[in-house]
């Protein structure tokens, strides 16, 4: 494409103005995180001088190994809780939203549409609206302190939005591929797992990612629905090591770490498909 | 006929998720909001009709908390804007590591609420904090300032926050708009010799404008209900001063152990929210018989 002479204002923007843009929207993005990422690897007396230091004179691990390790905070046990959570959690939301998903793209049925906009609707549904329920619903049935109560509450904001993602993914597979495996006596379920789900399988995975990483982030039904520092997540637990005592900077800068990078790289291999999947779903309305 | 019913079949599933963890919850809320129900007062507990929410009409806190919502939602929001769509102005450009630029911009977006809520406290600490660093460096302040604990600097704290967290949403959301636009468009406008601004206003903005409605209802409804990062910030103080309906709600079960309460509050916002969807629906069908 050729430019011609641009115009003055034109050269201005294309040139200073984009880069002193650019410059600010990284600072101003990574700015935080690079400043925690030095508090986690500063000692005591590094975090706490006056005048502030900025860089640590001194580089440590200790904050990760105590947080790891700590017996009141144990980070390396929130982690496994996190882990087993939002895995079920994950695996749960993919099996049911994909049985959801196909059944709502292929077959036509009476309240389909009606069914669709309740799943965008649920989408906005916020936790705090469900917690003083959900919490008297899991006491009563004895859930309290278990994984059980946090996978299945973690299903009310996972399932509807990778429903709604996947019927996208499975109007986009063309219907011919199934109806010759339908006459080759595949049954219904048999076409779905032999012809659709390799086909869909990106998009599968990215639904995947996304439960896996909305749960990890959880906050209010982790710290409702346990009591026992042994049942805590990443999230919980950071907000409980804040609780506890004198806040220890350089451990929760450590734990903050700890729970950021998992999200940080997954989200990073969803970008792409997320970014369809929120465009293309807010569009359709 | 059959076909009908193995379609209902493969929803059996996500009917009994969606039953057990919203559908069922919501109906126990409204029947929760109806009785007298505080943890540690169980002599007390009975049917009380509509008590609570007439409890509700009366408690000057809740209508301060509605009034917190409204400048929580539109400070946030217009700012997220401002700086989300600034961001795709830039992203648009076509410059080298624009991929790299693209993923860092959205890190704020990504990371679990608590340690957005973390990472920004240590910021703002009075003593060790960055921020009051720099402003004193710079000579913009001339004090250390709490700017978690002073009423009146506690909400525009916050906001800010939430500012940092939303941008890439709306930047992402703008940016798929603007990638949209054909590149025909401003080729026939820079031939006719319309300058940069013209287009702007001629061609981005107008075009810009259904994606700019759908993300802007998105992020009311969405702010509107977010608590975690004022929960763990705050806590709604000092003095309410950053209490918001969503965190009121929280305090109600979790400090007041009034679950009656609690659940009314729930009720509100449900109610609160259905108004704001059926809007949002509204405005949006509007969009799609125009495009």
């Amino acid at each position: 494409m050729s430019r011609g002479r641009a115009e003055a204002p034109e050269r201005v923007l294309r040139g200073p103005v984009l880069w002193t843009g650019l410059t600010l929207l990284t600072l101003f993005a990574l700015g935080p995180f690079v400043w925690v990422f030095l508090a986690s690897l500063k000692t005591r007396a590094d975090l706490y001088a006056t005048p502030l230091r900025y860089l640590p004179a001194q580089l440590t691990v200790a904050n990760y190994v105590d947080a790891w390790t700590s017996r009141l905070t144990p980070f390396s046990r929130f982690f496994a809780n996190s882990l087993w959570v939002s895995s079920v959690t994950m695996v749960v939301t993919t099996s049911v939203s994909i049985l959801a998903g196909y059944a709502l793209s292929r077959f036509r049925f009476a309240g389909r549409n009606a069914l669709l906009l309740i799943f965008l609707a649920t989408q906005m549904f916020p936790a705090v609206l469900l917690i003083a329920p959900l919490l008297s619903q899991w006491y009563a049935l004895g859930l309290i302190d278990t994984y059980q109560a946090l996978i299945y509450s973690n299903l009310s904001f996972t399932v509807p939005f990778t429903v709604w993602m996947l019927v996208g993914y499975f109007d986009a597979i063309p219907r011919d591929l199934e109806e010759s495996a339908l006459i080759d006596g595949c049954g219904r379920f048999g076409a779905l797992c032999r012809i659709v789900l390799p086909l869909a399988a990106p998009g599968i995975a990215a639904t995947a990612i996304f439960a896996f990483v909305t749960s990890w982030s959880e906050l209010l039904f982790a710290i409702t629905f346990t009591t026992q520092t042994e049942m805590r997540t990443l999230s919980a637990g950071l907000l409980f090591m804040v609780g506890q005592y004198e806040i220890q900077w350089g451990q929760l800068s450590a734990g903050v770490m700890i729970s950021t990078v998992p999200v940080a790289v997954l989200f990073t291999y969803l970008q792409r498909h997320l970014i369809r999947g929120l465009s293309a779903g807010a569009l359709k309305g | 006929m059959a076909r009908a019913l193995t379609g209902y079949l493969y929803l059996v599933p996500v009917a009994v998720c969606l039953g057990g963890t919203i559908v069922f919850p919501i109906l126990k809320a409204m029947h929760m909001s109806l009785y007298h129900h505080v943890l540690f007062k169980p002599q007390e507990y009975g049917f009380i009709g509509l008590g609570n929410y007439s409890a509700l009409l009366r408690d000057a806190t809740f209508w301060l908390t509605l009034w917190n919502s409204f400048v929580w939602v539109f400070g946030s929001v217009s700012l997220q804007f401002l700086g989300g769509f600034a961001a795709a102005l830039l992203l648009h450009q076509s410059f080298r590591g624009r991929a790299f630029v693209r993923t860092v911009t959205l890190l704020p977006w990504i990371v679990p609420g608590v340690v957005v809520a973390l990472v920004w406290e240590w910021l703002y600490q009075p003593n060790y904090g960055v921020i009051n660093d720099v402003l004193l460096r710079l000579g913009v302040l001339r004090d250390r300032v709490a700017w978690l604990s002073d009423p009146g600097l506690a909400m525009g704290a916050v906001i800010a926050t939430n500012v940092w967290r939303g941008v890439p949403f709306f930047a992402i959301m703008l940016l798929a708009g603007l990638q949209a636009i054909p590149d025909e468009l401003y080729e026939a406008a820079r031939v006719d010799g319309a300058p940069v601004t013209r287009r702007f206003w001629h061609i981005t903005l107008p075009l810009l404008r259904p994606i700019v409605i759908v993300a802007t209802a998105t992020r009311i409804i969405w702010t509107f209900n977010y608590a975690d990062l004022i929960f763990v910030m705050t806590g709604g103080g000092p003095a309410n001063a950053t209490q918001i309906t969503s965190t009121y709600t929280l305090l109600m079960a979790y400090a007041n152990l009034d679950f009656g309460y609690a659940a009314t509050l729930s009720v509100v916002l449900l109610v609160v929210m259905l108004v704001f969807t059926v809007l949002y629906l509204r405005v949006t069908r509007g969009i799609e018989s125009v495009t």
